[in-house]
């Protein structure tokens, strides 16, 4: 089966096999849609399902865990949705977002510190230094590209762990630095979870919404133009280098709301939140479910978020199902769980079609043919 | 000045197994596109399966020799069963290496446990060169590497394999039309690297005890030392690992080891923004983006 040496290839070897692979991967073969977010009446029915479930959450008495575990899925979900815009459009990875969401936290809690200022104070310095790091954390990109690029943004987001943990006085050191209470918002106290629950939950609404926009503007369009062909993109006029900052420094902006909110719903940030293993973890949700996808971040956060919870067993044979899971998902779904679903989803309803075009009688051969 | 050199000297070892871990992702990474996350685990790995076996009653040599093939071992299994599907998606073998370390490590911690391990010193003793000491172990550790760099550098660059393995880089399609099983090629670099990562383990526990959460670290400055060198370039990831060790020994000894990692990682990040090659030129990695 195996070529060797000089020996003319055949239709087995392995080498053969790695030239189709190499021509599929050309032609796009993985089948991933290289357009943007797609309106219509599923998606339409899908997002009003997930807006009434996540704001109908806390009615359901889902217990004090339970709801925690939401709010922290809401909050990682947000920075999610702004990872998803180079990555998911542009087509760039960044290792970085914990350490932009730290930004965010960390500005937060500093301005509550020094200048006494409350969250909706401090939002805004958030999301800008946030932007103006992302921008930072970006440059590189337009030198580098790949992986090398997501190693050096991870390896930055380790340099920032090291510095807070360094940091002193300043930025707490390894303890890190506490926060004050929300507060009242519109009346409402946000001492209790199930508020502050929601409040993260419309925050999250939004920035999907954003994303969704951004996705469907022309914007969205010259940044997935850089994915598909840098070069192209570049000849037809399009200034690649300063798109991709600016994509950076939108999703940033994310990213520093996101560590806001965190850090006003843990009242206690401290170094380890945000190091180089937590942008993995959140490269690993938006992959999982699938950075291209609309919906495909918060499935992401949602299933890894819970998936351990879900487990309920000794905590060390949880990580390894954990891992095991992790494994299986990706080399049976690749592209994300909301893409294959997606794919099931088209199946399934052409086969409909095809069965309603060619009439009852035939029904069961095209059934089956339609998997 | 004697302070100096004896650091000097210190660092070697400490640069050796950086070297080792660098080699193993230089050619993983920079021949065949694997990011394995895990190949750090494959150097816990090692020194743990060092540790078992001397723990029952097997000399150091032996148990290094076992612990470092079953590693490989595990390494092949691994490609076969996991990462050759992956070759074409490099994301996806990325995140699957990353599901890949968690299960590595907590495998280790549920057998056993997760504090740290060490054995009795296997070679025991000093030579002392006027005033400078020598620790006998870390020579050790000194000169194996020396000769594994030498035998992976010399394979690459002179032998007729590594001859195939390069044109392979430069284009695997054609290299395929050419009749090289590229395939195969992957799975013995990547079984290869895996050994040399288990190695760096089995010497790191003869120097100092190692946790299961070892390979976490080492992994982060495997990426360096490789990327600073220049993906896929064997002879630079002697001079950045050689620069790193330096880094972490005189970082250690002049009084600020709490930034050790921030020296090194911030070279990395200035080395790759203005020399995106890597310090002495290396390949961006195969083409299958």
């Amino acid at each position: 089966m195996e070529a060797q040496w000089g020996q003319p290839l055949n239709k087995d070897s392995h080498s053969a096999v790695a030239v189709a692979l190499d021509a599929a991967e050309r032609h796009g073969a993985d089948g991933e849609s290289t357009r943007g977010f797609k309106p219509s009446w599923e998606l339409a029915a899908v997002a009003a399902l997930i807006v009434i479930g996540v704001l109908a959450l806390p009615w359901l008495k889902p217990g004090y865990r339970t709801l925690s575990f939401a709010l922290t899925t809401g909050v990682t979900a947000i920075v999610l949705y702004g990872m998803a815009i180079p990555f998911g459009q542009a087509g760039i990875m960044s290792l970085g977002y914990a350490g932009l969401m730290g930004f965010g936290a960390y500005t937060a809690a500093i301005l509550s510190r020094d200048f006494g200022m409350n969250m909706w104070q401090a939002m805004p310095f958030s999301a800008i230094v946030a932007a103006v790091f992302a921008g930072l954390f970006g440059l590189p990109s337009l030198r580098i590209s790949g992986h090398h690029f997501a190693i050096t943004t991870y390896v930055m987001c380790e340099l920032l762990r090291i510095v807070l943990t360094n940091g002193g006085k300043f930025t707490g050191a390894a303890t890190g630095l506490d926060l004050p209470p929300i507060g009242t918002v519109l009346g409402i106290n946000m001492d209790k979870l199930a508020n502050a629950y929601l409040l993260v939950a419309v925050f999250m609404l939004a920035s999907i919404l954003v994303a969704y926009l951004i996705g469907r503007s022309s914007y969205g369009r010259t940044l997935r133009s850089i994915r598909e062909n840098e070069q192209l993109a570049r000849s037809v006029g399009i200034n690649t280098n300063l798109h991709k900052v600016v994509a950076f420094m939108v999703s940033g902006l994310f990213a520093g709301v996101g560590g806001n909110l965190q850090a006003y719903n843990y009242r206690h940030i401290s170094p380890d939140l945000y190091g180089g293993s937590i942008s993995l973890n959140f490269a690993l949700m938006v992959m999982l479910g699938g950075a291209r996808t609309i919906f495909g971040p918060l499935t992401g956060a949602v299933i890894v978020t819970f998936l351990p919870e879900v487990m309920r067993i000794d905590p060390v044979d949880s990580r390894i199902a954990y891992g095991l899971a992790l494994i299986a998902v990706i080399m049976l779904l690749p592209g994300g769980v909301i893409a294959v679903t997606e794919r099931v989803y088209r199946r399934l309803t052409e086969t409909v079609i095809a069965t309603r075009r060619v009439g009852p009688s035939h029904a069961g051969s095209s059934s089956a043919r339609g998997d | 000045m004697v302070t100096f050199i004896q650091e000097l000297v210190n660092s070697l070892s400490v640069a050796s197994v950086i070297i080792l871990m660098g080699i193993g992702v230089t050619l993983i990474f920079g021949l065949t596109g694997i990011i394995n996350f895990a190949h750090g685990e494959f150097l816990m790995l090692g020194g743990i399966g060092v540790w078992v076996l001397v723990s029952n009653g097997l000399g150091y040599i032996p148990a290094l020799l076992i612990s470092v093939a079953l590693v490989g071992l595990l390494g092949f299994l691994l490609e076969r069963g996991l990462f050759q599907f992956t070759l074409l998606r490099p994301n996806n073998g990325f995140m699957a290496s990353l599901g890949l370390s968690i299960v590595l490590q907590h495998v280790v911690i549920r057998i056993w446990n997760s504090f740290s391990k060490s054995i009795p010193e296997p070679l025991p003793g000093v030579w002392e060169i006027g005033q400078i000491r020598f620790i006998k172990m870390r020579v050790v550790v000194v000169v194996v590497t020396a000769i594994v760099v030498a035998v992976t550098f010399f394979t690459i660059s002179r032998s007729r394999y590594g001859l195939a393995l390069r044109a392979s880089l430069a284009d695997r399609q054609t290299a395929a039309l050419m009749g090289i099983p590229i395939r195969r090629y992957i799975t013995v670099i990547f079984a290869y690297g895996s050994a040399i990562a288990g190695l760096g383990g089995a010497l790191t526990i003869a120097l100092f005890p190692i946790t299961p959460f070892v390979g976490s670290e080492m992994i982060m400055l495997g990426f360096a030392v490789s990327l600073i060198a220049g993906l896929g370039n064997v002879a630079g990831v002697v001079g950045a690992g050689l620069i790193l060790g330096l880094v972490n020994g005189m970082s250690g000894a002049y009084g600020t080891p709490e930034w050790t990692n921030a020296y090194s990682f911030g070279l990395m990040i200035v080395i790759l923004i203005f020399r995106p090659q890597g310090l002495f030129g290396g390949t961006m990695g195969p083409a299958i983006e």
